[in-house]
C-alpha cells in the first residue's frame, strides 16, 4: 500500500523524498511529512560567494536544506577586525534554525562556497511541519545536540544488548528510592542494632548523634569482623565497633559519583544527606546497579585487597566487561575512561601495596603517572608511563636512595606488565633511573625541559606535563607542580613553542569538509586518537600550562579554563562534547575489537559508520579545527 | 497528476470542442525581466528519434519562476498510447506497456499542459527535437499550431560557460560539470529537473553579466551561435 501511494507521486518528489531520507532529522519522519515537505519545496542555485542569508534581510522567513555543495557562515570580529568562519552546513544539513524559530533576522552572514543548490521552504509549510513531525521538532529546538543523543541512544543500546538494565548513571541520587534509613544512637549495644537490623532486613545501620547528622555506618560485614577477629562482646556499645564518618553526599549528586566514590573507598553504602547534613536516607551499590551485573564496587575492592599477583592478572579481564556495563548504564565516555583509570589506578596501588609487604625498600615515595594514565583518560588499549619522586632523607644520597627504589620499581614494573599495562617501549618508567628523582632533581630536569627546550624534547610535553600522582604523599608533587606552572607562565616562548608543537597535530579534514585519511596503506583510515583526540589534548594543554590549571584531564582542564574566562562557556561546552564524542565512538570500536578478538587499535573506518555518526565525527573534528584556530590567534603561528 | 487533470477539465470543459481562445496564448520575446519571469523546462521521452514516425511517451516539466524552481509547480505525466509499439524506447526509457496504460487520454493530458504552460516560453536541452515532437503531437491530437518561444539549454550553457571543460555536449556532461545528481536519468521529469537546475546556474550567471531581459538573452544567444558557425567555417 505504502508502496503503491509513493509510486503515484511525480518522480521529483519521489527523488526529493530519497534524498532527505538519507539525512536527520528527515531519516526518521514520516513519509507523508517528507512529502509535504518536497510538494512545498523550492530549488534555488547561489553560485560561489554568493550571499544566501543576511542579517540585512530582516525576519528569516524560509527554511533551507543543502541539497548540493556548501554555506559558510561569516561573522566579523570586531576586535581583530577580520571575517571569521563561524560554520559551514555541508550536504543534507539544514539552516537557520535559531533565527527561523526566534522569529528575528539571522546574525551570520550565510555565503555559498562552490556551486551550491538548496531546497527550502516557506514559513507556513515549515510551521506544519514543526506542529506535526515530533522529530522534526525536536531537531528545530535542540539542534545537532539533539543527534548526540541519537548517537548516545544507540552506543548505550548497543551495550545494552550484552547485558540488560535501564538505570542512568546521571539520575540524581534523590530520584532514587532511598530506603528510610535504620538508624540507632551511639550508645546501643551491638546486640540490638544487629536485632534491629534483621527486623527491618537490611545490611546496614547508620549511628546518628541527636541532630540526626550521621556519626558512623555498623554493616554486616563489620559484624562478621568483629565475631571473626574477637574485637568485643555483643554488648559492646556501637561506637566502639561502627565505622566512624561514613562517607556522605548531597541528595543532588547523581549516582556517577556515588559510584566513583565508592570504588574508590570500597564502600558499600553511602549516606544521603541534606543541605544541613543531616541524614536523609542510605544508597547501597545495590540500589545503584539493581542487577548486580555491574559490580564496579566488588571489583575495586577485589582488585585492592587481592593477595596474589594472579588474582590480579585474572581480575583484569573482567574490567572489559565492566565497561560494556557502564555504558549499557548511561555512562557518557568521560565517565567510562575514569572508571577505568580508577580500577586502573587500585591495581597499581594493590600492585605496589603487595610489593612493599614482601621487600619494602624503606623509603617514603610518590608514583607518578604520565600521560593519558595522568590525565585519567585511559581507555582499554594502555601502556605504563610512570615514574618515581623522593624527599631524600638526611645522611642520604640520592644515588643510595636510588639503589633501593629502582629494583623494587624494576620489579612493579614488571608485575604491572604482567596486569595488562604494557611495558613502555621509550622506557618511560619508574624503573628508569632518569625518571626516578628527588623533588630537587624533578625540579631541575623541569627548568632543563623548560627553559632551554628544543623542538625535539617538545615530544615529550605530552608525557611530563600531564601527571598525577597515584600512591604515597601527594604533598611533593603539589609543591613541584607549582613551580614548574609559575615557570611556565612566566616563560612566554615556551608556550609559544608548545602551541606550535600543538598545531602541527590537524584534525583529519581536508578542505573540503571531506575526512583526510593517514598515509600509511591503510586507506580509508583514520587514527582517533592522533588524529582526532590528540588536537583537543594537546591544544587544551597549552591553554591550562599557560593559565595555572593544575589538573592534568582535559575535560577538567576545559572546564577550568571556561570558569577562568579563558575560553567562551559556549565554546567550552561544544569542545567538551565533541571530544567526548570521538572518545565514545573511540571506545565502542574498541569493545567491537575485543568482541572479534581482534587486537586493539585506534584506527576506524569512517566507511563503516552510519551517516549520522560520519556527520557528527566530521562536525566534532571541525570543533577540533575551531580550538586551534584559537591557539593560533592567541599565539600568532 | 490524473485526478488533477479530471478536476481542471470539469472546470474548463468548454475546451474540449476545439475553443482554443480560451487557452493561454504564446508570449513573445520582449523586455520581462529574467529575475521575474516564469519559464517551463521541459523533457520529452520518445518511442525513438524519428518525429516523422515516431511519438511522445511521456512528458515531464517543471517551471522557473523569479529564477527558482517551484516543486508546486510542475508537469509529470506518461500519455496513454496503447497502440504504439514501444520495444525500442523501452530499452531506454525503461517505459513498459503497463506503465503506459496508467497514462491518461492524450487529448486531455495535452489540453492540460497547454493551459499549465500558460503561454510561457519553453526551454529543454537540444530543445529542436523536443519542439518538433510536441508541435507535431499537438497538430495531430488537438489541431494547435501556435508556438511558443523555444529557447536551447545546450545553448544557453556554453553561451555564459565558454571556456568550461565539460568533456561533451550534452546533459550528462554539464550535469556532470556542475555536480548535479539526476536522480533517475532517461524519466522525463528527472531529466527536465536536471535542465532547470542548469538553467539556474545558467541565470545565475546571466543577472552577473548583465543579461537581465529575455530579450537580452535570446539576443546572447544567437550571437553565440553565429560565433560558433564562424568558427565552423
Amino acid at each position: 500500500m505504502a508502496a503503491n501511494v509513493d509510486s503515484q507521486r511525480p518522480q521529483n518528489t519521489r527523488a526529493i523524498m530519497g534524498f532527505l531520507r538519507e539525512h536527520a532529522p528527515f531519516s526518521s519522519m514520516d513519509d507523508t511529512h517528507l512529502a509535504h515537505f518536497a510538494e512545498h519545496a523550492t530549488l534555488r542555485f547561489f553560485a560561489d560567494g554568493d550571499v544566501v542569508l543576511s542579517p540585512d534581510d530582516g525576519t528569516v522567513k524560509r527554511f533551507y536544506v543543502v541539497k548540493q555543495g556548501r554555506i559558510r557562515g561569516e561573522r566579523h570580529n570586531e576586535k581583530e577586525d577580520r571575517t571569521e568562519t563561524t560554520f559551514e552546513i555541508s550536504q543534507g544539513e539544514c539552516f537557520p534554525l535559531a533565527a527561523l524559530i526566534g522569529e528575528r533576522p539571522t546574525r551570520t552572514l550565510h555565503r555559498a562556497t562552490g556551486d551550491t543548490f538548496c531546497l527550502s521552504i516557506e514559513q507556513d509549510a515549515f510551521i506544519t511541519l514543526f506542529s506535526e513531525s515530533d522529530p522534526f521538532r525536536d531537531f528545530c529546538l535542540r539542534g545537532v545536540s539533539s543527534l548526540l543523543d541519537q548517537v548516545n541512544q544507540r552506543i548505550q543500546s548497543n551495550a545494552m544488548a550484552s547485558i540488560g538494565s535501564s538505570n542512568s548513571l546521571d539520575t540524581p541520587l534523590e530520584r532514587y528510592a532511598l530506603r528510610n534509613p535504620i538508624v540507632c544512637s551511639p550508645d546501643l549495644p551491638v546486640r540490638k542494632a544487629v536485632a534491629r537490623m534483621h527486623e527491618n532486613n537490611v545490611g546496614s545501620i547508620i549511628i546518628t548523634d541527636d541532630n540526626r547528622h550521621p556519626t558512623g555506618i555498623f554493616t554486616l560485614r563489620d559484624l562478621r569482623t568483629m565475631i571473626a577477629e574477637e574485637k568485643g562482646p555483643l554488648d559492646t556499645p556501637i561506637r566502639q565497633v561502627m565505622t566512624p564518618e561514613p562517607c556522605r553526599l548531597s541528595a543532588q549528586s547523581d549516582a556517577f559519583e556515588a559510584a566513583m566514590l565508592m570504588a574508590e573507598h570500597h564502600f558499600a553504602h553511602l549516606c544521603v544527606v541534606d543541605e544541613d547534613q543531616r541524614l536523609i536516607g542510605v544508597v547501597s551499590e545495590r540500589d545503584l546497579f539493581s542487577l548486580q551485573r555491574v559490580d564496579l564496587v566488588n571489583l575495586a575492592r577485589t582488585i585492592g585487597t587481592a593477595t596474589h599477583l594472579r588474582t590480579l592478572v585474572s581480575l583484569r579481564s573482567q574490567v572489559s566487561r565492566l565497561v560494556d556495563a557502564m555504558l549499557a548504564h548511561g555512562a557518557d565516555s568521560g565517565q567510562v575512561v575514569k572508571i577505568i583509570t580508577t580500577l586502573n589506578d587500585v591495581t597499581v596501588r594493590r600492585v605496589l601495596e603487595l610489593n612493599i609487604k614482601k621487600n619494602d625498600p624503606g623509603i617514603p615515595f610518590t608514583w607518578l603517572t604520565f600521560g593519558s594514565e595522568g590525565r585519567q583518560e585511559q581507555t582499554l588499549l594502555t601502556d605504563q608511563d610512570n615514574g618515581i619522586l623522593f624527599r631524600t632523607p638526611e645522611g642520604m644520597t640520592e644515588e643510595q636512595v636510588r639503589e633501593k627504589l629502582l629494583p623494587f620499581a624494576q620489579t612493579v614494573n614488571q608485575e604491572l606488565a604482567e596486569c595488562g599495562f604494557t611495558l613502555c617501549k621509550g622506557n618511560i618508567m619508574a624503573s628508569n633511573p632518569k625518571l626516578c628523582l628527588s623533588d630537587r632533581e624533578w625540579d631541575d630536569w623541569f627548568i632543563r625541559f623548560i627553559d632551554a627546550s628544543t623542538p625535539q624534547n617538545l615530544v615529550y610535553s605530552s608525557i611530563f606535563l600531564d601527571m598525577r600522582a597515584v600512591f604515597g604523599p601527594t604533598e611533593p608533587l603539589h609543591e613541584l607542580l607549582e613551580k614548574v606552572l609559575t615557570r611556565i607562565r612566566k616563560n612566554a616562548l615556551f608556550q609559544k613553542m608548545l602551541a606550535g608543537n600543538a598545531f602541527q597535530r590537524k584534525p583529519p579534514l581536508t578542505m573540503f569538509r571531506n575526512f583526510r585519511y593517514v598515509n600509511d596503506g591503510k586507506k580509508h583510515a583514520l587514527d582517533l586518537k592522533r588524529q582526532g583526540l590528540a588536537p583537543f589534548v594537546e591544544s587544551v594543554r597549552v591553554f591550562a600550562l599557560a593559565n595555572g590549571v593544575e589538573t592534568a584531564n582535559t575535560l577538567e582542564r576545559m572546564e577550568e579554563l571556561a570558569r577562568k574566562g579563558v575560553f567562551d562557556p559556549k565554546d567550552a561546552n561544544a569542545w567538551k562534547e565533541a571530544y567526548s564524542l570521538i572518545q565514545a565512538i573511540r571506545m565502542r570500536a574498541h569493545q567491537e575489537m575485543l568482541d572479534r578478538g581482534e587486537e586493539l587499535t585506534n584506527y576506524i573506518d569512517p566507511d563503516d559508520l552510519n551517516p549520522l555518526d560520519r556527520r557528527i565525527l566530521r562536525e566534532s573534528f571541525r570543533q577540533a579545527q575551531r580550538l586551534q584556530q584559537k591557539l593560533e590567534v592567541t599565539y600568532q603561528l | 497528476m490524473l485526478e488533477y487533470i479530471r478536476h481542471w477539465l470539469e472546470k474548463r470543459r468548454g475546451l474540449k470542442d476545439g475553443n482554443w481562445d480560451n487557452l493561454p496564448s504564446p508570449k513573445t520575446v520582449g523586455d520581462q525581466l529574467l529575475s521575474e519571469i516564469r519559464l517551463i523546462v521541459l523533457d520529452l521521452e520518445t518511442t525513438g528519434l524519428n518525429p516523422g514516425q515516431d511519438e511522445v511517451i511521456a512528458i515531464g516539466a517543471v517551471a522557473i519562476t523569479g529564477g527558482v524552481i517551484h516543486l508546486d509547480d510542475q508537469f509529470d505525466l506518461i500519455l496513454r498510447r496503447p497502440d504504439l509499439d514501444i520495444s525500442e524506447t523501452v530499452l531506454i526509457h525503461g517505459i513498459g506497456p503497463e506503465a503506459l496504460t496508467q497514462g491518461h487520454e492524450t487529448e486531455d493530458a495535452l489540453l492540460y499542459l497547454l493551459d499549465w504552460m500558460n503561454g510561457d516560453p519553453v526551454l529543454a536541452y537540444h530543445s529542436a527535437f523536443d519542439q518538433k515532437f510536441l508541435e507535431k503531437t499537438l497538430k495531430q491530437q488537438l489541431g494547435y499550431v501556435r508556438s511558443h518561444v523555444w529557447i536551447d539549454v545546450a545553448d544557453l550553457l556554453p553561451a555564459f560557460f565558454p571556456n568550461a571543460q565539460t568533456g561533451g555536449k550534452g546533459l550528462d556532461h554539464w550535469a556532470d560539470f556542475f555536480g548535479l545528481e539526476v536522480s533517475e536519468r532517461h524519466h522525463a521529469a528527472a531529466d527536465a529537473l536536471a535542465t532547470a537546475e542548469l538553467t539556474l546556474v545558467a541565470l545565475n550567471r546571466a543577472g552577473k553579466d548583465g543579461v537581465k531581459t529575455l530579450k537580452a538573452l535570446s539576443d546572447k544567444l544567437r550571437y553565440h551561435r553565429q560565433l560558433q558557425n564562424m568558427k565552423r567555417f
